[in-house]
This record gives structure tokens, sequence and C-alpha cells, in this order.
């Protein structure tokens, strides 16, 4: 839901193979904040089913949806997650069961999506800033990785995640904003951009720091060039950068968009 | 403000109301002030978590609008928006003198809290003896269980224990809550304990409740109690805040008034946080 751009929110669409697709929106890492909600109306309400579930106003009957969570949720063809406060979503995700509905969510076949904490969630761990001291969270782990966003908004997310990543957080990408990371199972089938000049990393850890290793996104707007196919865009040419711990200058010409490893679920 | 030493346990005292305060009485400033009146701090600091509400701006607005120009330091924490936040967790919340917990959802509140470590944090303020206070699932939190609406109907839920036995709150206001929890302490799933109308609130003094109080005339409390499978309830008579000779305001004398009016100098009239 960028405000000035809907190419990532019709390209998550476009994997409902649905022409009018039942979405539910889930603005939970927000404290269900009002102004969020309308937003994702606006957005979507023309071209889809669209619902959303509040966790913070099912006592006034404002919850959006008030029948069986599971039931709504597990009938959804994309469940959109908003972003925010990423820690305080899971802990209330936890409390209301919705962490296991959104697994088997994911194992049905629903399409997952999300920016910010609605990308972090769905990893293994994530990197999250809190009032100056990034620290590791336990995700919902369905994509056996770590993840760190707004890579390219806040320059010091590059530093921290990579020492997180040199002290033993598990691999992981990182990802500038305007750009998605699109999985199939827990393989990255594609890296997609709103912007042209958009990128995702591979953060891996080595002997003496981590190595990152640019994927470049293929842009989603309407001069665009026709998206390689993964199979195309598995080239030969990709070049790995290594980067040493606390470094923060980094330039990789090279792109690698196939996945670090196939692990079917 | 100051150095403390950890408190003993009669000096660690929780306000527990039923309903009221500035997200409920925004004309009414009785609960609120006696809130001020529980620290010897002559400047206190209040932190507002506003957490089981989602952390709406609304609620955030209330207590500023209540206490920007009181005699204290306000100040929110919001575990939503926790990129504004200036300092780490626990040095935020060990330096109040009262923290103040918002109502709405108590499960998210529960929830929220322990993902942050928050509980942990909140359980070792009261021991070293920060006045903790809080309305509805802001109440109820406290103690070893409540009555919750968080998923719509309502269903008994365990709270943080720091206070023994039960509480249900806007007896009143909600009344298909009461029942709910009488049916829930009879059958034992919930321990004895109270039910407060909107605007009454109950001072504890360690674990001891030491008084009742109320905003609102006509407001009432009872204690419940299960014995043999049957209910014994007892009323109870809040002392009416304000003008009676238990109140904790009395008149204000000239000194107070003018640090009222320093302050409200120093951080602007009506003015956001200081």
């Amino acid at each position: 839901m960028e405000r000035d751009s809907s190419l990532l929110d019709d390209y998550v669409l476009s994997l409902t193979d649905s022409p009018r697709p039942r979405i539910c929106f889930l603005p939970t890492a927000s404290g269900d904040a009002d102004h969020y909600v309308v937003r994702f109306y606006r957005r979507f309400s023309a071209s889809c089913e669209a619902s959303h579930v509040s966790l913070f106003r099912r006592d006034q009957g404002a919850g959006g949806v008030e029948d069986d969570l599971a039931t709504h949720l597990l009938a959804q063809d994309l469940i959109y997650v908003g972003g925010g406060n990423v820690v305080s979503m899971l802990g209330a995700w936890r409390a209301h069961g919705l962490d296991e509905i959104l697994r088997k969510a994911w194992r049905k076949g629903v399409v997952l999506c999300g920016p910010s904490a609605g990308s972090l969630c769905w990893f293994e761990e994530a990197l999250s800033a809190f009032h100056g001291a990034p620290r590791g969270v336990p995700g919902l782990g369905l994509l056996p990785y770590s993840n760190c966003v707004h890579y390219d908004a806040e320059p010091e997310r590059r530093v921290e995640y990579h020492r997180f990543v040199g002290d033993g957080m598990r691999a992981g990408f990182a990802v500038e904003d305007g750009v998605a990371l699109h999985f199939r199972r827990t393989r990255l089938q594609r890296v997609v951009s709103s912007r042209r000049d958009g990128s995702a990393y591979r953060v891996e850890p080595a002997d003496d720091g981590v190595v990152e290793t640019r994927l470049k996104a293929a842009y989603l707007g309407a001069d665009a060039q026709a998206p390689p196919s993964p199979a195309a865009s598995s080239a030969p040419g990709s070049r790995r950068r290594r980067i040493a711990r606390r470094t923060t200058a980094h330039k990789a010409a090279a792109t690698r968009p196939a996945g670090p490893e196939p692990l079917p679920a | 403000m100051s150095a403390r030493s950890p408190a003993d346990g009669e000096e660690r005292l929780i306000l527990a109301m039923g309903g009221g305060g500035f997200t409920m009485e925004p004309t009414n400033p009785l609960l609120d002030d006696f809130v001020l009146s529980l620290t010897p701090a002559k400047e206190p600091r209040v932190l507002f978590l506003p957490t089981a509400s989602g952390d709406t701006t609304a609620q955030i607005n209330a207590f500023q609008a209540r206490f920007a120009d009181r005699l204290c330091v306000p100040e929110h924490l919001s575990l939503f928006r926790l990129a504004d936040a200036k300092r780490p967790l626990a040095a935020t919340v060990s330096s109040q003198d009262i923290i103040y917990v918002g109502g709405g959802s108590m499960r998210n509140l529960l929830a929220i809290w322990k993902a942050h470590g928050l509980d942990r944090l909140l359980l070792g303020a009261w021991r070293n003896g920060t006045v903790l206070a809080g309305l509805s699932a802001g109440a109820m939190c406290w103690f070893q269980g409540g009555v919750t609406r968080s998923s719509g109907p309502p269903e008994p839920m365990p709270g943080l224990g720091l206070l023994d036995g039960s509480l249900t709150v806007h007896a009143d206001g909600e009344p298909e809550r009461l029942p709910v929890w009488l049916a829930s302490v009879r059958d034992g799933t919930l321990p004895g304990g109270w039910a407060l109308d909107d605007g009454v609130g109950l001072l504890f003094a360690g674990r001891q409740l030491q008084r009742v109080v109320s905003s609102r005339p006509g407001a009432g409390a009872q204690r419940v109690d299960a014995i043999a499978g049957e209910l014994v309830r007892h009323r109870l008579d809040p002392e009416l805040l304000g003008d009676g000779p238990h109140g904790p305001l009395g008149g204000t004398d000239d000194a107070v008034e003018e640090l009222r009016r320093v302050n409200r100098l120093r951080r602007g009239i009506g003015g956001g946080r200081g």
C-alpha cells in the first residue's frame, strides 16, 4: 500500500489467479490504526472482496470479521499484513491464535504478503530496531532465513544487519523500500520493485564478516521490460562480494536473483 | 525522579479502577488527581501505557489534556511506535513515580507486554515503589484474573497476579460482564474478588485493600467469594472523592497554585509533552 504506487499491490493480486480475490487485511502491527484500515479499503475494495480483522476492537463489534477467525482467514486468496511493530504484532497474534491460523493458511496455499513488520513476521528471524537498540526477533518461521527491511531508508540498518549475521543470526535477505521478495514455498522466486533502481541483498556469514550479494529487482512499471523468468535470471555472471563486518560502503554490480537453497516445506 | 530504595510491601500502591479517569471522565478529574496524590513526589513523573487500546491517538490526547497542565511530568509509551522512543524500555519504566494503564483489550495488553518483557519491568517498578494505576483492562491486569471482552463475548482470563483475587469492571456500564464473572467465581475458574462500577477505585497497599474511592455519587462496589459453592456478596461503600473530609485534595495552598502556574508557563498552555 505505497501511497504513490500500486505496482506491488497489483503484483501480489496477480499471484492469486482469481478475477476478484478475497483479501483480508491484518493491521495488528499498527495497533489497528483506523487510517490504515481506511487506506486498505480505498486501495482494494473496488477490485477485491476486501475484509479486515481488528484484534483491538472485537469487544465493540467493530473488529471487522466477527465470526470464526480461522474459517474466515483460511477462505481467503490473500492475507495482507500491515506494517508497524513486529514484536507487538506477534504477541497479539499468539494471544488470539493467529500464528497457527496463518501457518495453516500458508500450507493451504493462501498468498501471504506485507511490508515492513508484515514482511519480517514470516521469517525465522527478523532484525527489528527499537529505540536505537536493534535486536533479533523470532518470527513465525515459515521462511528459514532472516530478514531486514528499510535497508536503504535507514543507513544504520546495513551495519546492524551485517553485525547480527556476522554474530550468528541466520543468513537472510535485506530489502530496500519498494522492493519485494516473492517466495514460493521457501524458495525465492523473484525480486520485484515499484522503483526502477530497487534492490534486495542476500547476506550470509563468512569467516571474517559477511558476504552480501546484490539481487537486482525487476521493475514492475508499465515501461518495464518483460520480467526475466526465474531460469533466465539465474544466469552465470553473478558475483558475490565479501564484506567485512561493520562496513557501510557498498557497491555490488552483479545480480543473483535465485534463492539460496530449495527447501520444500 | 529521585533514587529509589526498594519499597516495603505496604508502600507498594496500586489503584484499580472499574472505569473512570481521563479517558472516561473528561470533565471529572477526581480519580486522576487522586492518582497524583498517591506519590510523595512534588512533581511526579507519570507514564501512560495505552497498549490495551492499540495506542490510539484518542487515549494519548486525553491523557495529555488531563495531565499536561497539572503538577507532573506526563509521558506516554507506545509499544506500536517504539521507533519514536528515546530511551530503552527498562529506563523509561524505572524512572517513573506513577505508571497509569489505559483500558481496551486485556488479552492484547498482557500478550504485548509479555512480548516486550514489560510485565517483568512493571513487577520490578511496583516492588521499587512506583505507583501503579489503571482502569478496566488496565485495572484487571494486576489481579489473578478478570473478565475480558477481548474476543467479543465476556470470558474469564488470568492476569499478572500482583494482587490476590479477581476483578471485574464496568459493573454498571457493561452489565453483561458481571454474570460471567459471578459464574466464574462460583465454579472456581476465578478466585473471589471485587466488582466495580465505573468511577470506583480500589487502593491496595501491598496486597491489602486500603481504601475504596469514587468519583461519582452512587457508584458502588462489591466483594464476592464462593463459599461451599455459594456466592457470598458484601457491598462496599466507596468514599466520594473531592470535597469530603477524607478527600485527598483538600485545599491547595498558594505555593502549589504558583508552582502549577509556573509549570503551565514552562510547557506552554495546553502544550504537549514536556
